[in-house]
């Protein structure tokens, strides 16, 4: 008896003791960790939008998030979607229901500022104020603006690759066109599908039309020299016309697969494709309807 | 208990060559295999065991008289975790640039045979100085096993070292995937155990 006594004592103690320790190492780190995630993010946006080192992104350029969630209110879904509008001066937030053929719904004013926006509990609890069925998170775009005109969409997103999710962020232009691809995260076979992250194989995706996207294909051929040496800028000796000379004459073509990973490639390609698409769909969807239902949208 | 009679320096060589972690005790070999496909890979893991090895054997090196031995396993499993956790925040609060390349390999350390072996086989028996010692020499020996397992899979892998182009080309694209990782830690462990042979002759021949 006294045996337990002192080992479930001691056990206690020593997970008492491990837990404060980590407890208040994450008190102490949490906000440094959450603003360099976010910066992460915001710096490979600006990245993608042709902005960072060297070349200061215009103090008029506004990234605004756009949350979409799918609503399930008495077995009937919806896509309800988090658009930030204008109110006075005060940038706010409605909520915007919309049925799965397309035709408004609801809308709802939020009370949440754009701080709290940014963190998925506030969302939620905004949400729960005024739904009355259940909704799960779906996913965000981020719709660049310069005075009022949108530039371009920033689309984070995943999909499933080799053996697991890829997540990337993705930008578009206003007409659906690509203008650049990053990989955040993966899992593919180093040296083989691992290669998705080298700017021969995600730089091939920047300047691809919408037109051409629609149709893109993987094909097995040996990427050539010239391309290759366009793709990355940074080796290469190139001038920058030459750069865009070359790029210009593979635009139209399909991508070259890696070599020895040509599910991974089919993957990302895919992947792309039908991220773009789905978007193209919604968010031509949401304008139609935010423009019947006159709301201002802030971007 | 029996405290170690060996000399701090005579610690510090044990882990790297006498008993190396991974080419003469063979622990942790499920990321010795599976991550060694790179010599950047290698190192990073390398350093983070190193850290989490020292850390968690000077923690239960002072703390050892006050471990029931019936608990001990839990509590160094404990200790690594915290340990782990603890580092893991620190690097993704203040430095996201070693973080972005070591996160992945952080949180898996939790589970390494090698430093659970070093807190039962040494850190809970002897005093802290000698606990200190060793558990640099067996990091370091850990970092040198997986610098040299990725070098070799680097290069015959790739073609390259350190993500410099060597070859120019794959030569062996079977040596990147986890299979070629048990072929060079068993090539590595006959060279070991032969040089361990090749010494002794010498002592026998000296005696």
């Amino acid at each position: 008896m006294k045996q337990i006594l002192r080992i479930t004592i001691g056990l206690v103690i020593s997970c008492l003791a491990a837990g404060t320790i980590m407890g208040s190492a994450y008190v102490f780190t949490a906000k440094a960790k959450k603003h360099n995630e976010h910066q992460k993010e915001q710096d490979t946006m600006l990245s993608l939008l042709g902005y960072g080192k060297g070349k200061q992104a215009p103090s008029s350029l506004k990234l605004q998030s756009l949350y979409r969630y799918v609503i399930d209110e008495k077995g009937v879904k919806y896509s309800g979607y988090m658009v930030p509008v204008k109110k006075g001066n005060d940038p706010g937030y409605a909520l915007l229901v919309i049925t799965l053929d397309g035709k408004f719904h609801a809308s709802h004013e939020l009370k949440i500022n754009a701080d709290q926006a940014m963190e998925a509990a506030e969302r939620q609890k905004a949400l729960a104020a005024v739904l009355k069925g259940t909704f799960v998170y779906s996913d965000e775009t981020v719709v660049a603006s310069m005075d009022g005109k949108r530039v371009a969409y920033l689309l984070p997103g995943h999909f499933q690759g080799f053996k697991t999710f890829i997540k990337v962020m993705l930008a578009v232009d206003p007409g659906y066109n690509i203008l650049g691809l990053e990989i955040m995260e993966h899992e593919e076979d180093p040296g083989l599908g691992g290669d998705i992250v080298q700017d021969f194989f995600k730089n091939q995706f920047k300047n691809k039309s919408y037109q051409k996207l629609k149709t893109l294909d993987v094909v097995k051929d040996p990427l050539p020299e010239e391309y290759r040496k366009a793709m990355e800028i940074k080796k290469g000796v190139m001038s920058q016309e030459e750069v865009q000379r070359i790029r210009a004459k593979y635009q139209d073509n399909d991508i070259y697969a890696l070599t020895g990973a040509t599910i991974s490639s089919k993957a990302v390609t895919d992947g792309v494709k039908g991220m773009v698409k789905r978007f193209a769909y919604r968010i031509e969807v949401l304008d139609r309807v935010a423009q019947s239902q006159k709301l201002a949208a802030a971007f | 208990m029996a405290h170690t009679k060996k000399s701090n320096s005579q610690l510090f060589f044990n882990g790297l060559l006498s008993e190396n972690p991974i080419f003469r005790l063979a622990l942790s070999m499920c990321p010795a295999v599976g991550i060694s496909t790179s010599v950047m890979n290698g190192i990073l893991l390398g350093v983070a065991v190193l850290f989490v090895q020292v850390f968690s054997s000077c923690t239960i090196s002072a703390i050892k008289n006050y471990i029931h031995p019936r608990i001990r396993i839990p509590t160094y499993t404990l200790t690594i975790a915290t340990w782990v956790t603890v580092i893991d925040l620190v690097l993704a609060a203040y430095v996201p640039a070693a973080y972005k390349e070591m996160g992945i390999f952080v949180k898996l350390i939790v589970a390494f045979a090698i430093i659970t072996m070093r807190l039962e086989m040494f850190a809970a028996k002897n005093p802290l100085a000698p606990s200190f010692w060793d558990a640099v020499g067996m990091g370091l020996g850990f970092l040198f096993g997986m610098v040299t397992l990725g070098a070799i899979r680097e290069i015959l892998g790739s073609g390259t070292l350190l993500g410099f182009d060597l070859v120019g080309d794959k030569p062996l694209l079977f040596f990147v995937l986890p299979a070629a990782g048990f072929f060079t830690v068993g090539f590595m462990m006959a060279i070991y155990n032969y040089m361990d042979l090749v010494f002794k002759r010498m002592k026998e021949k000296k005696g």
